[in-house]
């Protein structure tokens, strides 16, 4: 604040140390499990704290081959990709039907999807299980993509129908004066115009399904994904702290990625989300 | 119409119908492999008298204790930045950086860290203090995980309280600092309880948020243990659906907790539609 007091301003600059060492803290783990993921184990015994020396990356390669992590990174992949994409469509079209067409119980359903927000997967666990195993989805992709998709969906359609009530209705009017059927209005119209808002469903959904492990957990016995396949690692090779934070830092990698690239989306997706989450 | 039916249709059998359903496994005897028989209120009985059940709602009650910590370190961050604490922008975007790691992630790091020969009882034994294992031991285990909770999630709160601090006037603040009001008294007279709205909200959202969102931190970290001594809710529906194959079990104690985060939506919803009218 310009013109503050000079106590205020010294009482911020003292402020100022503990808050510093509390942001070091939030990079310290990513830079642990970096340096320690490049050292040999017996460097690691030898000296847990300093510096990688003789930087190696056969921690990576050995994570990544034996530890099964390329498969689970693939499992991840697909779970991800699949369920940001279904996720875009779904929402896409039901934020359409919910701010720009007029059909009977509009409100109600509407209402029914944001209320399935108060249903966490550890609500209904027990029965979520038992439809997953009716439907013989147990241990697929297309099962983990679905269940993303069904978990994910309240909020990803509440901001898709904020985003489409606020344009103008007569775009939609003029595309069907014009002859289009509604399916070609969604598609070659609403689609493109809701860009912005899909790509930061995108951002935030992807977060959430790389990061799942509950559902994933469930789903995926036998076909892990990586969050999952980390958690099993630590108790393979707990005496192997380097390789297992090489694939900590495997793991991590996308999401870190994704952050340097897409902060200030993140962000302000985020704090959408916060406010009607 | 046809256009919301692919939302409705994953809702309904993913969500809204398992509710339901698990209600009704719920007053059952079943198992994994045998739907069993309708037998009431068992399952809930039995709950009040099982000791995992009773450790686990002890637990959440600590849990719960804890959110007001989970509420206000935020706050008083969010203010310093808000009043220009040098480094601002830094801190800003640093502090929310945890928050987008998997729990996964982050209980695997603490993990190497905590451990009996991990790094921070290595540190303090260059001290020359002896280590304490601090996820082993009954007395320790949940404070730790919640400090860890705390340490990935307060960036978030910051995020959620900035957005509140720009809506507090300026100029009343300005006004009570020509009136001689000290840094303190600006913050409790006239910050604070503008920011009224933005803590009942964080208040209710970060206690969701306890209560269904630490699963993968303790299954990382501690497996609900010592003992019971961080078995939640959350863990013990998931203990006892696999490995107890305890599922209609399972299902009572789901429907607990539906309960208590339905209270607290009941909140959420309230106060967010009261802050609407103002």
């Amino acid at each position: 604040m310009p013109g503050a007091g000079k106590r205020q301003r010294l009482t911020l600059r003292i402020a100022a140390i503990p808050m510093g060492l509390l942001a070091l803290s939030c990079l310290y783990p990513i830079f642990f499990a970096v340096n320690n993921a490049l050292k040999t184990r017996h460097d690691y015994m030898l000296d847990r704290f300093g510096l990688a020396t003789q930087p190696t990356l056969d921690n990576f390669v050995q994570a990544w081959t034996r530890a099964h992590l390329d498969e689970y990174f693939l499992n991840s992949v697909i779970a991800t990709l699949g369920a940001v994409i279904l996720l875009m469509v779904v929402s896409s079209m039901a934020g359409f039907a919910l701010a720009s067409l007029r059909f009977p119980y509009r409100r109600f359903l509407f209402a029914v999807i944001l209320s399935s927000l108060m249903i966490p997967v550890q609500v209904v666990l027990v029965p979520f299980m038992r439809t997953m195993l009716a439907l013989n989805l147990v241990n697929t992709h297309i099962g983990l993509i679905l269940s993303y998709t069904a978990f994910f969906l309240p909020f990803s359609v509440y901001m898709m129908t904020a985003f489409y009530s606020g344009l103008p209705r007569e775009l939609i009017e003029a595309a069907r004066i014009d002859g289009a059927s509604l399916l070609q209005v969604w598609w070659h119209v609403m689609l493109p115009l809701g860009t912005p808002a899909l790509v930061t469903l995108a951002i935030l959904n992807t977060l959430s399904c790389w990061n799942d492990i509950l559902i994933s957990l469930l789903v995926m016995q036998k076909h892990r994904t990586l969050m999952v396949g980390i958690s099993a690692l630590k108790g393979q090779y707990s005496d192997q702290i380097p390789l297992f934070t090489a694939g900590i830092v495997i793991a991590a990698a996308p999401i870190v990625v994704l952050y340097i690239l897409f902060q200030r989306r993140i962000v302000s997706g985020i704090a959408v989300g916060a406010v009607k989450g | 119409m046809l256009f919301l039916l692919p939302a409705i249709l994953l809702v309904l059998v993913f969500r809204i119908f398992p509710l339901f359903w698990g209600f009704g496994i719920s007053l059952t005897s079943a198992t994994s492999t045998d739907p069993g028989q309708f037998i009431g209120a068992g399952n809930y009985l039995r709950a009040l008298d099982d000791p995992n059940f009773r450790s686990a709602m002890a637990n959440a009650v600590v849990v719960l204790l804890s959110v007001p910590i989970f509420v206000t370190i935020p706050m008083l961050l969010a203010i310093l930045i808000h009043q220009g604490v040098p480094g601002r922008t830094f801190f800003r975007s640093v502090y929310f950086f945890p928050a987008i790691l998997s729990s996964v992630i982050i209980g695997s790091i603490f993990s190497v860290v905590l451990s009996f020969n991990g790094n921070l009882n290595a540190l303090l034994g260059i001290a020359g203090i002896s280590g304490v294992d601090w996820l082993g031991h009954s007395a320790t285990a949940l404070p730790v995980t919640l400090a860890i909770q705390c340490w990935s999630t307060f960036g978030m709160g910051v995020l959620i309280f900035l957005a509140g601090l720009s809506t507090v006037s300026k100029e009343m603040v300005e006004a009570a600092r020509l009136d001689g009001a000290k840094m303190w008294q600006i913050w409790w007279h006239v910050i604070i309880p503008e920011l009224r709205p933005i803590i009942e909200f964080s208040t209710v959202i970060t206690t969701i948020g306890l209560l269904t969102s630490m699963f993968g931190l303790i299954y990382v970290l501690t497996g609900g243990g010592p003992g019971t001594a961080t078995t939640v809710p959350e863990y013990l529906i998931w203990a006892a659906q696999g490995k107890l194959n305890r599922p209609a079990y399972a299902a009572a104690v789901s429907m607990v907790l539906f309960f208590m985060t339905s209270i607290l939506a009941w909140l959420q919803i309230r106060i967010l539609s009261r802050n609407a009218n103002i």
